[in-house]
């Protein structure tokens, strides 16, 4: 049976400047990039600019991937820092609005509607006291549980050293949590 | 009220919620731009302009030398990068130092002293205590540093520590705001290099014998910064939570373990 090329294999290629080999990295990557990419700058068009050109960036970079190594942490490393110089050289961030879903899903099984309808609003409850956060904690946050990047990745998108990763984020959640409560009780 | 593992579960679950904006189509407009852009298939270009900048950096100080070196022999003996950098004690007597202050001469920014430097950047400077106050202390502000500066401190020879090559140098000490990122730098430490990861005090160290001429870290405000190490010679990279310390010199693994040991 034949397989889909492994990311060792495609990098390997386009390390000797296949570029189709490259395009096909991309292609599996370019939505975890993008996202990222638009989680730090708060607007699609910035996200497309950043991960575009921190695509490109990564592909004159190639000479610097360690066969083996872990691609997603090195792309998104590339990727976050384009997308915060673009933060910086506009002298602020747009507001991030991430949102819930309207969802119509004819063939769920759905407890019952008025419970669908608390789901929703409580996700969507929580996810604005998400955006409300300060851009520090909601970058980690948004990283770690809505993105789902590991430590390891999570690091390569905030740009600070892996270790520093889990006392931002407990700190975050601690924060975050205090909003909720204060939320729920009000 | 909600427990840790709740508020991450609810997290976790909002995941699958989320409405994120249509992610576009880029491996085809990538693909295009590094065909455009590229003449031919890019091989390495980044790879050989830093190893381009690299060899300048090294024809200048060899340049700078052969101007201070007063025989034939001697000059043949420096086309020897090998002969230079690793077997220093065996070179022949050293030619008379060009005057001036020792970093000056390796371009470390601007002459300071230590307290004028710790009032320039946001970070503790630290010092070894096995090497006492350094002799000169620089520090380079941007847009020539990093963007929060960095800081060199420099210590002449003294009993038991040689002299660098013939730059009158036997230790410096490189600080900055940043971090390290082994799969940059790995990659670039050339042949006759080797990278060892070591423990500071904690901290994660990377020792790198042979005569690595570059350095690559992650600055403070995310870029790669490339930086010419000025000795050549053996050095031990020290990740200190968002400092990293660069210790250069023609120094043993255990000595540059000790003096890195002794920071405070």
């Amino acid at each position: 049976m034949e397989g889909r090329p492994t990311d060792g294999d495609l990098f390997a290629r386009a390390q000797r400047g296949n570029e189709a080999a490259y395009e096909e990295i991309v292609q599996r990557y370019q939505q975890v990039a993008f996202r990222t990419a638009y989680v730090i700058t708060g607007s699609a068009a910035e996200a497309e600019d950043a991960a575009q050109e921190g695509f490109v960036k990564a592909y004159r970079a190639l000479a610097t991937f360690r066969p083996g190594a872990e691609p997603r942490p090195w792309l998104l490393r590339i990727v976050a820092n384009e997308a915060r110089n673009r933060v910086r050289s506009a002298g602020r961030r747009h507001q991030l609005e991430l949102r819930v879903a309207e969802r119509f899903r004819p063939g769920d099984a759905a407890p019952s509607p008025e419970a669908a309808a608390v789901a929703a609003e409580d996700h969507t409850w929580l996810l604005g006291l998400v955006n409300q956060l300060s851009d520090e904690d909601r970058l980690v946050i948004s990283s770690r549980y809505l993105l789902e990047l590991s430590g390891e990745e999570t690091a390569a998108a905030l740009g600070i050293p892996e270790g520093t990763v889990k006392s931002r984020l407990s700190r975050a959640l601690a924060r975050l949590r205090r909003r909720v409560e204060e939320g729920a009780g009000a | 009220m909600p427990e840790a593992a709740d508020l991450e579960q609810r997290l976790v679950l909002l995941r699958a919620e989320i409405d994120w904006p249509a992610t576009p189509e880029l491996a085809g407009r990538v693909r295009a731009r590094i065909a455009a852009s590229a003449p031919a298939p890019a091989r390495r270009p980044w790879f050989q302009h830093r190893w381009a900048l690299a060899a300048v950096a090294v024809l200048v100080v060899l340049a700078a030398l052969i101007a201070y070196t007063p025989s034939r022999e001697a000059i043949a003996s420096w086309i020897n990068l090998h002969t230079i950098f690793t077997r220093v004690n065996q070179l022949p007597t050293p030619s008379p130092l060009p005057s001036g202050p020792l970093g000056k001469r390796l371009g470390l920014g601007d002459p300071t002293t230590l307290d004028q430097a710790q009032s320039k950047v946001s970070w503790h400077i630290v010092v070894p205590a096995s090497l006492g106050r350094p002799d000169e202390v620089y520090v380079q502000l941007p847009p020539e540093g990093p963007p929060q500066g960095e800081v060199t401190l420099v210590y002449k020879s003294r009993p038991g520590l040689k002299t660098a090559g013939e730059t009158g140098v036997a230790v410096l000490i490189t600080e900055a705001n940043g971090t390290v990122d082994t799969q940059m730098f790995g990659k670039m430490l050339g042949e006759g290099t080797t990278l060892e990861e070591v423990a500071v005090n904690g901290h994660k160290g990377y020792w790198i014998s042979g005569q690595p001429h570059i350095f690559f870290f992650i600055d403070a405000s995310g870029q790669f910064r490339m930086e010419t190490m000025r000795l050549a010679t053996n050095t031990l990279i020290i990740d200190d939570n968002g400092t990293v310390i660069r210790i250069e010199g023609d120094l043993t693994k255990t000595q540059a373990l000790e003096i890195a040991a002794s920071l405070s």
